[in-house]
């Protein structure tokens, strides 16, 4: 096995692709928007194309997902998801030492990933695309974002149990059947919370928001934080229960 | 069985194993037994080699074949 500092590193490196990509997809689109429609529009992710603008969101992330866990899956085990390393963790299946290092392996990767963004495409990116960060919709309530983000997080944690973690699973599946899962699970949630699903997800364009003059959407971090890492939490248990044998 | 490569040489000897690729009666003489990494784990854990290693037999040719060199 990879040495700790080894696989931390390819956790930062998993979720500043991650970050880079995904988020990235979304400031794109706003920056698209606003081209299109003019500066002055109140844009929101759908301006363009409704749901289909959702639709090509979740595929940039079902892509970059899938080609992380194909790239790194073997070195670190590719969570890129605090919420994923914390329920491994939780349920016995991932050491505690290894659970810290990940995480902030996986916020600093995050940081990088939204820095690397806007120095890819401009200072547009930030103040019109705000690095793809994460904040309900408009009458989205904090408990509501919360329910979603959980549900959402419920099902991608579910899946990974199912095809990765379940020793019946069958092999190589993995990466194609998560990301196309999380890509589902956008086109869904993105228009109620931008469907992070991923604390490490919302941080990364959250600092790089403030660290750049973007939007402050520091308020509604704790949605994002809360709602992952229960939904994961709520699976893994569940799953763990609804597949033991009578 | 008799070892192919001794066939093949004219020489009569008794096979002790068959090659794992192409099913060869092999001789001690030209049996080359390698040893395979096994992994475990992989997405979403780390992969770790085992302690152990799986032993391979195979035949002078497909050892080349398989090490690219042929």
């Amino acid at each position: 096995m990879a040495s700790l500092m080894r696989r931390s590193v390819a956790e930062l490196v998993g979720t500043m692709l991650l970050v880079y990509f995904g988020p990235g997809a979304a400031a794109l689109l706003l920056m698209i928007a606003a081209r299109e429609s003019g500066p002055m529009q109140s844009l929101t992710i759908g301006s363009l194309g409704g749901l289909a603008d959702w639709l090509a969101i979740g595929l940039a992330f079902a892509i970059v997902i899938a080609m992380v866990i194909y790239a790194l899956g073997r070195v670190s085990g590719a969570h890129i998801n605090p919420a994923v390393t914390i329920a491994l963790f939780a349920s016995k299946r991932f050491p505690a030492t290894d659970t810290v290092a990940y995480i902030i392996a996986q916020m600093v990767g995050a940081v990088i990933g939204s820095i690397l963004f806007y120095l890819s495409a401009g200072l547009d990116a930030v103040t019109i695309g705000g690095l793809g960060a994460t904040a309900p919709a408009a009458g989205v309530t904090f408990g509501m974002a919360v329910l979603a983000e959980t549900i959402g997080t419920f099902v991608l944690m579910l899946i990974i149990m199912g095809v990765a973690v379940d020793e019946r699973a069958p092999p190589g599946f993995a990466g194609l059947i998560i990301g196309l899962t999380v890509g589902g699970i956008i086109t869904t949630i993105g228009g109620l919370t931008g469907s992070s699903l991923n604390p490490a997800r919302s941080f990364g364009p959250m600092v790089g928001d403030l660290l750049l003059g973007g939007p402050d959407v520091v308020a509604a971090f704790p949605i994002y934080i809360i709602g992952p890492i229960l939904g994961a939490l709520i699976a893994v248990f569940f799953y763990d229960w609804v597949v033991k044998e009578d | 069985m008799k070892c192919y490569v001794c066939a093949k040489e004219g020489r009569d000897t008794d096979a002790v194993a068959v090659c794992i690729v192409c099913g060869m009666g092999l001789c001690m003489a030209h049996a080359i037994r390698e040893e395979t990494d096994v992994w475990e784990g992989g997405y979403p854990f780390p992969a770790k080699k085992v302690k152990d290693t799986l032993p391979r037999i195979l035949c002078p040719e497909c050892s080349l074949a398989m090490k690219g060199e042929k």
